[in-house]
């Protein structure tokens, strides 16, 4: 991220351009005068190669064959992708994927906002509850899945039971198309609500105090500061939440597996993108499709880190302008 | 800083040279150990007598082999390919699961234990579990362990408040067709609100477990398309349970919520294999001593088992088919039970006489009697290689009618539709 958001560093370039010549009368001499240095940074790159490049390298050569994981792999073409393209239950994981990220990414900022705001002020036990937030974060994903499903099964669950004692109809979470997108959206929501709230945190410490007391002094209300002062002020922080958030939206898994199991639940209501792709790699042994549904998750991340790429190119320019333009 | 010396360039050679001879090594031996009297086997939890797998440990009685059993957690399957396409760290011996059928495409992997002289020990177990361990090129490949045969689990004490029938034979003799069987539940369903059955994909399921016919014959031509076929007829089972809405819609995939029905009686039922006493048991302990068993409708079937293979790699196949016999002796698969309650596909091991049966789930009754006197019934079939991609969309579309109210022909139409892409798809078919 940081790499992103900083501008092209100038000094960077200048140490590289000095080194060249130098590299180059050495030529391979240079190279192997230094040989502890590459023997010593060489583990990360041995074990990048074996283990992070080839195997991206041989997903993109799989996508374009038939292999069922064991006997001899056939090459089929495009053949994949066009019955990508034509799969309904593919789409239908992308649809679910899109929907089930609007319905955590909306609420989860703007709770955590909210959240970080708060703890911001000065209360006491700002620490118990900073940690406190933090906690759904760093618990097992596994277990959390084991409890949502007690706490929104549908007969037995105590959100329902909580409704009927309220005299309200009991939902369907757990077989309703929509009642498992949103107890997805939730699960979600817990888990990472507390980890933005902590980076809105750090983002709010680093406004100055000053735009606070002037904007006091100028006679602001607290939701006018809120508004006009910290959320314009947090904004390239507010992009850096949306890019993870949609980062860890598109490869949702963990979640629908652990609650839904491998088929993604009732009318596969809660297959995702990266649980379809795992469910023909290794359910269906299908992994030239599996490869292929891979790739198309990358595409489509790809849309949207060009989208977001152009909104932070945007920013760069903006504290150049006046406060009022950079909103509007 | 110092200028390369012929010492330095010669040291790093030799270390490339040791990298590139280790990776040599792993490549050019396919099985896992470097001890020529030790022979490694994979299986699960529970899959094999820890007793038994201890004396194996020092000695394979008739070899001069011992074996060395690796637990092999989760993802078996793809651990076993996986070692299996790569050519290298593959098991000299490994059990495989009731998805044994999987692994026909790539049959070629594993030795035919016909030519290891299996063949004289077929008597000593049920035809059809040892039929299902023959290939469609009829080789030998799958030798038989355990086995899971059908019952119709059913709790006393719901079924006595609602007036029904309550002693395991008199429930047999009212539920000898999937018609009563289903009107049986509209009764209870009446009297007492409890389904009869958490799932309409288990009714569909248990048909074709107990059917000889199922989705594709040994050509690969499916069948399921075909007038009064045995897929249609657990279709319109299911179907025919949905309307008279004996089930009570809780999937699978909510373990939670499932056995929270059956401990509470709010479903009183299941049909499933004996294996699943013991999930019961751990999960719903109160229910306990409250379950009876009584014949499913028409005829028992099979569901679970699993199978042990020797992949081609193996270092000395006759101690390995050595191995696998020793094991499951009848009289080994009754200790089996005993120990891990592997329920045994050799009949004899029940009637030694030696397998007991611990615990009062099933109060006075004594299911080792009903569940070997099952197993003696249930019918010959043939499991094609691609009955996994083709069988999700019709427990998909089956679950659609049961819980979002889908229209049952259109949920057949699309069950037929998204089976036969799926086979085109794989190249089954044209």
């Amino acid at each position: 991220m940081s790499v992103m958001t900083t501008p092209p560093p100038v000094d960077a370039a200048r140490p590289s351009t000095a080194a060249v010549p130098r590299t180059r009368a050495l030529g391979w001499r240079g190279v192997l005068s230094h040989w502890p240095q590459y023997v010593a940074i060489a583990p990360f790159y041995v074990l990048f190669l074996v283990f992070g490049l080839f195997p991206i390298v041989f997903s993109i050569v799989l996508s374009f064959t038939d292999w069922d994981g064991m006997g001899e792999i056939r090459f089929a073409g495009l053949s994949q992708y066009i019955y990508l393209v034509q799969d309904s239950r593919f789409w239908n994981a992308v649809a679910n994927t899109f929907i089930i990220w609007f319905l955590s990414t909306v609420p989860m900022l703007f709770l955590a906002l909210v959240i970080a705001f708060l703890l911001h002020q000065n209360i006491r036990f700002r620490g118990f509850y900073r940690v406190a937030f933090f906690l759904p974060n760093v618990t097992s994903m596994v277990a959390m899945a084991i409890v949502f499903g007690s706490v929104f099964s549908d007969s037995f669950g105590l959100v329902n039971s909580a409704l009927t004692a309220l005299h309200v109809d009991s939902v369907p979470w757990l077989s309703s198309s929509l009642g498992i997108k949103v107890t997805i959206a939730v699960m979600v929501i817990w888990r990472f609500t507390g980890y933005n709230a902590i980076i809105y945190l750090a983002g709010l410490q680093s406004i100055p105090t000053d735009l606070y007391d002037a904007a006091k002094t100028d006679g602001a209300s607290t939701w006018q500061i809120f508004t006009r002062v910290t959320i314009p002020m947090l904004r390239p922080i507010i992009l850096f939440t949306v890019i993870t958030s949609t980062v860890g939206g598109l490869s949702l898994f963990t979640e629908p597996q652990v609650l839904l199991g491998d088929a993604g639940g009732n009318g596969e209501a809660g297959m995702t993108i990266v649980l379809y792709q795992y469910n023909q790699a290794f359910t269906q042994f299908d992994f030239g499709y599996g490869s292929a549904i891979a790739w198309a998750l990358f595409v489509l991340a790809s849309v949207f880190a060009i989208i977001n790429w152009r909104l932070l190119s945007e920013r760069r320019d903006a504290p150049r302008r006046t406060g009022r333009k950079a909103r509007s | 800083m110092h200028p390369p010396t012929r010492r330095h360039v010669l040291r790093g050679l030799g270390l490339a040279g040791l990298a590139a001879g280790g990776l040599a090594a792993c490549g050019s031996s396919p099985t896992i150990s470097d001890d020529p009297d030790e022979l490694v086997m994979w299986y699960w939890n529970r899959s094999a007598s820890p007793k038994l797998l201890e004396q194996a440990a020092k000695n394979v009685p008739g070899t001069d082999r011992h074996v060395r059993a690796d637990v092999i957690g989760t993802t078996f399957d793809t651990k076993l390919r996986t070692s299996l396409a790569g050519g290298a760290y593959i098991p000299d011996i490994t059990y495989i699961n009731s998805n044994n059928a999987l692994y026909f495409r790539n049959e070629h992997q594993f030795l035919d234990m016909n030519d290891l002289g299996a063949a004289q020990h077929a008597d000593d177990y049920y035809e059809w579990k040892w039929k299902l361990g023959i290939t469609p090129e009829e080789r030998f490949c799958f030798f038989p362990l355990d086995i899971g045969p059908t019952g119709f689990y059913y709790r006393q004490d719901v079924f006595e408040k609602a007036g029904l029938p309550t002693e395991p034979d008199e429930v047999s003799a009212a539920v000898s067709t999937w018609k009563e069987w289903i009107a049986l539940g509209a009764e209870l369903r009446k009297a007492t609100g409890s389904a009869l059955v958490n799932t309409a994909q288990s009714i569909y399921e248990q048909f074709l477990n107990a059917s000889p016919e199922r989705y594709l014959d040994a050509e690969d031509t499916p069948l399921y398309t075909a007038e009064g076929s045995a897929v249609r007829e657990a279709w319109d089972t299911a179907v025919a349970a949905i309307d008279a809405h004996i089930t009570a819609g809780i999937p699978d995939a909510r373990g939670t919520d499932q056995n929270a029905a059956w401990s509470s009686g709010k479903t009183a039922g299941h049909v499933n294999a004996s294996w699943w006493s013991q999930i019961i048991q751990e999960s719903a302990p109160d229910s306990a001593g409250l379950w009876r068993l009584a014949d499913q409708p028409v005829r028992p079937g099979n569901s679970g088992g699993s199978f042990a293979a020797i992949p081609h790699t193996c270092n000395d196949p006759e101690a390995a088919f050595a191995f696998i016999r020793w094991i499951n002796t009848p009289d080994h698969q009754a200790e089996a039970y005993n120990d891990v309650q592997l329920f045994p596909s050799a009949p004899a091991s029940y009637e030694s006489g030696t397998m007991k049966y611990a615990g009062d789930f099933f109060g006075d009754q004594d299911p080792l009697a009903f569940f070997s006197h099952a197993a003696e019934q249930v019918p010959e079939s043939f499991i094609s290689t691609w009955e996994s991609v083709v069988s999700g969309s019709f427990t998909l579309e089956i679950t659609n009618v049961e819980t979002a109210g889908k229209d049952p022909d259109r949920a057949w139409a699309d069950a037929i539709a998204a089976a036969e892409k799926a086979l085109r798809k794989r190249g089954v078919q044209r």
